[in-house]
């Protein structure tokens, strides 16, 4: 395969279409994280929490479709799919949760309490797993996934529509200013009568829906089962995609779309005798290693990230 | 209350649980009820002396209870034995060819009693004066302990959601219950018991080492205020600095007519410290990215465990890469075949199993027999010794002299008969090797650098109070680089004894290198209060479960996974100071909750 057959429409479209797929996971999952690293509390288990969406996804479709497969190998039911990504949203708020319990109630070390949340996701699944299905590594294969639109799922246009709704959400509504300000300055939010706890749970258990959303999305809208450790890193990178887009919903846009194209590249290159795979797959890695130490020299977290607020 | 595991006999307080019908011997437990009707009594006085006015007779009472109580254990514990010992003894006088009751144990509610028992000692220096200031003070104990004693809870709930017990039908709701509650205890019965038996201890230190190496690597970037989430990454370009030294250098053909004396000595320990320096790079690089650019060295090191995996990959998976279709790499690193691995290790720069250390070999039918060497022992000894009587000498000398102690003892050992004898099978088949040794000797460095050295001393200063430090004359930049390389030779070393060692049974570099070990020393961090005998010993203690976990897997069918739970549910609660009240995590407070005794608080 030479050089021009970069060019060619076989290879650029699906580069398009892969590019937006990573994309979308990266984009829920940063905007998620927004929420939470905005309200002053660093969440590193964005990881984990996608990997348990993806875990709850594709094990309740699976069991929800179960009966209907039975008698009709390609049973289609449109709400299966639909009840998986609900469930996947209430277990990845669920971890959010135990991570707002942990951090702020508890006052533990933030990126701790991620890390034992991520340790729980590389653990977890695979009792699940040899629970349902008497194996550790992946689980039944769904019929039921989320159906495409016009090409795409439909929670790729929801990731893209999130961008706007979460900067007016941030920006113009009283809530994304206490949110702002519980982050930046709690005593100085509390004082003016804002209840940083509740402001801060709030937005963790915003980060971790939005990130079992993410996963849902990977488990039974890019593929039709969950395998394990799924997620690979996507969740670090989306952290590093926030720090990137300087805590800004169209900053975390373009930093997103980047580590997207490059990992859709990674993909697209993977079978050519372009470039060795392995070095492909290392590429988002650099990328955001180079980033974080030149480029975001100027960016400024919120004052309060990772500071526990002592009442 | 008794009973036997898995598929087998449970004896209750509510009778005989036969249910498989295997009953084939059955000790004499008749004494049961009385016991019960004890522990009763026992609570019921509990909560009667809790009334009492005065502190002092409420603490008197509650020691004597505690005491009776471990006694009374004692005496169940030995009545059972003896019960099966005599049950055993019946059938064989009666003709039986093996002893019928061979798997036995104590269950659940003896394991219960006891505790309670130690619970109410407990109470009882609680009502003392200076009772909770006594607890705060020992609260690098108190902590990991709570925390690790509410992850087996709720390692418990997760076996008794997950793993069902088929009892026949009719069992009963009472029976079933019993029975899961049994399942519970067998699991963490499973999971403790390699600390019974010799060849159980030695594959948990097997699995400990690697612990100890990633465990110490966490803990120093912790006390420098640095969190090392890289020792994965570390550990995998210091394996791979160790192949390079210990296959492709050692083998090289100008190093062929070196004597094996003096290839060994030179390239065994060349090959550790390639691997320590393959370590430290890897670190050092977020380090400097840290102090240079202020990027945060938890995000640059997940990434650089990710690039490492792909080094990794890259030279172990092919030996021939094509670039933009034109031009071809071709490397010497792949072993051929369809398996991703490195060439073997050559001879001199292994390092030998803990069994040929002390003196045995494996002869022609397979045995392994031997004289027992002195000069392990010996040379332990002498070093102990040394460093205890010379507490006049300066420290730096102090060690110097210890250490050629502990030379001159193992040549001394060298040189006197060993004792002969064979081992058993079981325990020569595991792979602990020198490795270990290693390890020991970081334990030791990570004891005597932290806290005897000048360097370690600033280093905790940064780590605490980094203005504060900086203030005193302390780069912050110089120190953060430091740290994250000494952390990551650390995490290196571990790849000394998977390689060198053979960890992962073969002399070489393999794509199952198991690099979550740099993720479970977070763990062992955690647990182990980033003191050095604390991780020792929480290394130890993980060891010992995934020793356990195996058995788990082969006799429950449930997945060693759940270890992997336990450490996460374990870091989860030091992370919320095991959901104590504030005065055991915020030093400010504990300082004051220390005080109590005095009146303060």
């Amino acid at each position: 395969m030479g050089i021009d057959s970069f060019l060619s429409a076989a290879f650029l479209i699906p580069l398009f279409q892969t590019t937006l797929r990573s994309t979308t996971i990266l984009l829920l999952t940063a905007l998620g994280g927004m929420f939470s690293e905005r309200s002053g509390v660093v969440n590193i288990a964005l990881e984990g929490m996608i990997i348990f969406g993806a875990l709850t996804a594709a094990v309740s479709a699976q069991l929800l479709e179960a009966p209907y497969v039975a008698q009709n190998p390609g049973a289609h039911v449109w709400w299966i799919p639909w009840v998986a990504v609900l469930l996947a949203m209430i277990v990845g708020g669920f971890i959010g949760w135990i991570h707002a319990v942990v951090s702020i109630k508890y006052k533990a070390d933030q990126i701790i309490s991620g890390t034992a949340i991520n340790l729980l996701a590389a653990g977890f699944p695979s009792l699940v797993l040899a629970y349902f299905y008497d194996n550790t590594t992946a689980s039944k294969e769904v019929v039921n996934r989320l159906p495409e639109w016009f090409g795409f799922s439909p929670l790729v246009y929801l990731a893209f529509a999130l961008v706007p709704i979460t900067w007016y959400v941030m920006f113009k509504t009283p809530w994304g200013l206490r949110l702002r300000s519980v982050g930046e300055h709690p005593e100085a939010a509390d004082t003016m009568g804002i209840n940083v706890f509740r402001t801060r749970y709030t937005a963790v258990i915003i980060s971790g829906i939005l990130a079992g959303l993410a996963g849902a999305f990977l488990s039974i809208g890019i593929l039709n089962q969950f395998v394990r450790n799924m997620s690979a890193g996507q969740g670090f990178i989306a952290l590093a995609a926030l720090i990137f887009g300087k805590w800004h919903p169209l900053g975390v846009l373009g930093s997103t779309l980047l580590f997207g194209f490059a990992k859709a590249l990674a993909i697209q290159l993977g079978g050519t005798d372009i470039m060795p795979p392995t070095v492909i797959e290392a590429f988002p890695f650099i990328i955001t290693m180079l980033v974080l130490a030149g480029f975001v020299g100027t960016s400024r977290p919120p004052a309060a990230i990772g500071k526990p607020y002592e009442k | 209350m008794r009973a036997f595991g898995g598929k087998g006999v449970l004896i209750t307080i509510w009778g005989t649980l036969d249910l498989y019908g295997r009953a084939k011997a059955m000790p004499d437990v008749s004494w049961l009820g009385y016991f019960t009707v004890f522990w009763v009594l026992l609570a019921v006085l509990a909560v009667v002396f809790a009334f009492l006015p005065e502190a002092r007779t409420r603490a008197r009472f509650y020691y004597i209870l505690g005491l009776v109580g471990l006694a009374v254990f004692a005496l169940e514990a030995y009545l059972f034995y003896h019960a099966v010992w005599a049950a055993n003894n019946a059938a064989l006088a009666a003709g039986a060819r093996r002893p019928p009751l061979k798997r036995y144990s104590l269950s659940l509610g003896a394991y219960v009693s006891f505790l309670y028992s130690l619970f109410l000692l407990m109470i009882g220096r609680m009502q003392l004066p200076g009772g909770r200031a006594l607890l705060v003070r020992w609260r690098g104990v108190v902590v990991p302990a709570v925390s690790m004693l509410l992850a087996m809870v709720a390692g418990a709930v997760v076996v008794w959601v997950l793993k069902d017990v088929k009892l026949p039908e009719g069992a009963g709701l009472l029976n079933y219950y019993t029975a899961k509650l049994d399942l519970v205890t067998y699991t963490f019965q499973l999971l403790f018991g390699p600390l019974l038996t010799a060849s159980g201890w030695f594959q948990s230190l097997l699995i400990a080492t690697p612990l100890i190496f990633t465990g110490l690597a966490v803990a120093f970037g912790f006390q420098a205020g640095l969190f090392n989430i890289g020792a994965p990454g570390q550990l995998t370009i210091g394996a791979i600095m160790t192949m390079l030294v210990g296959v492709h250098l050692a083998n090289a053909h100008w190093f062929a007519g070196l004597p094996d004396g003096v290839a060994r000595a030179i390239f065994l320990p060349l090959s550790i410290i390639a691997a320590a320096a393959g370590g430290a790079l890897w670190g050092a690089i977020p380090g400097w990215l840290k102090a240079r650019y202020g990027a945060h060295e938890v995000i640059n090191t997940i990434m650089m465990n990710y690039i490492a995996a792909s080094i990794f990959l890259f030279m172990i998976a092919s030996n021939e890469y094509t670039f933009f279709g034109r031009w071809t790499l071709h490397m010497p690193f792949k072993y051929p075949g369809y398996e991703g691995r490195s060439y073997e290790v050559a001879e001199s720069a292994r390092i030998p199993l803990m069994v040929n250390l002390f003196g045995f070999h494996q002869d022609a039918s397979g045995a392994w027999t031997g004289a027992m060497s002195w000069s392990m022992p010996l040379a332990l000894v002498a070093l102990v010794v040394t460093y205890v009587l010379l507490r006049r000498l300066e420290l730096g000398k102090r060690l110097l002299v210890a250490l050629g102690a502990a030379i001159a003892g193992y040549l001394v050992g060298g040189f006197l008969p060993g004792i002969p004898m064979q081992l058993s099978p079981k325990l020569a088949s595991v792979r602990l090797n020198g490795a270990f040794i290693i390890a020991a000797f970081a334990v030791a460095f990570y004891n005597y650098y932290m806290w005897r050295t000048r360097d370690g001393y600033e280093l905790r200063a940064v780590g605490l109070a980094p203005k504060a430090a900086e203030y005193g004359g302390v780069s912050i930049a110089k120190k953060t680089i430091l740290a994250m390389a000494i952390s990551g030779a650390l995490a290196g070393l571990a790849a000394t004894h998977y390689v060198l060692g053979g960890g992962i049974d073969e002399y070489r570099l393999k794509q199952s290198l198991p690099t979550n070990v740099g993720f479970d020393g977070i763990a062992v961090a955690l647990l182990g209060q980033n003191t050095p005998i604390g991780v020792f010993l929480s290394a130890l203690l993980f060891g010992v479960l995934l020793t356990g976990g195996l058995q788990l897997d082969l006799q429950l069918g449930i997945s060693r996974e759940l270890v992997m739970m336990l450490q996460a549910l374990i870091v989860l609660f030091i992370a919320a100071g095991g959901f104590l009240p504030r005065y055991f995590t915020d030093p400010i407070l504990a300082a004051q909750a220390e005080e109590g005794a005095k009146g303060v608080i």
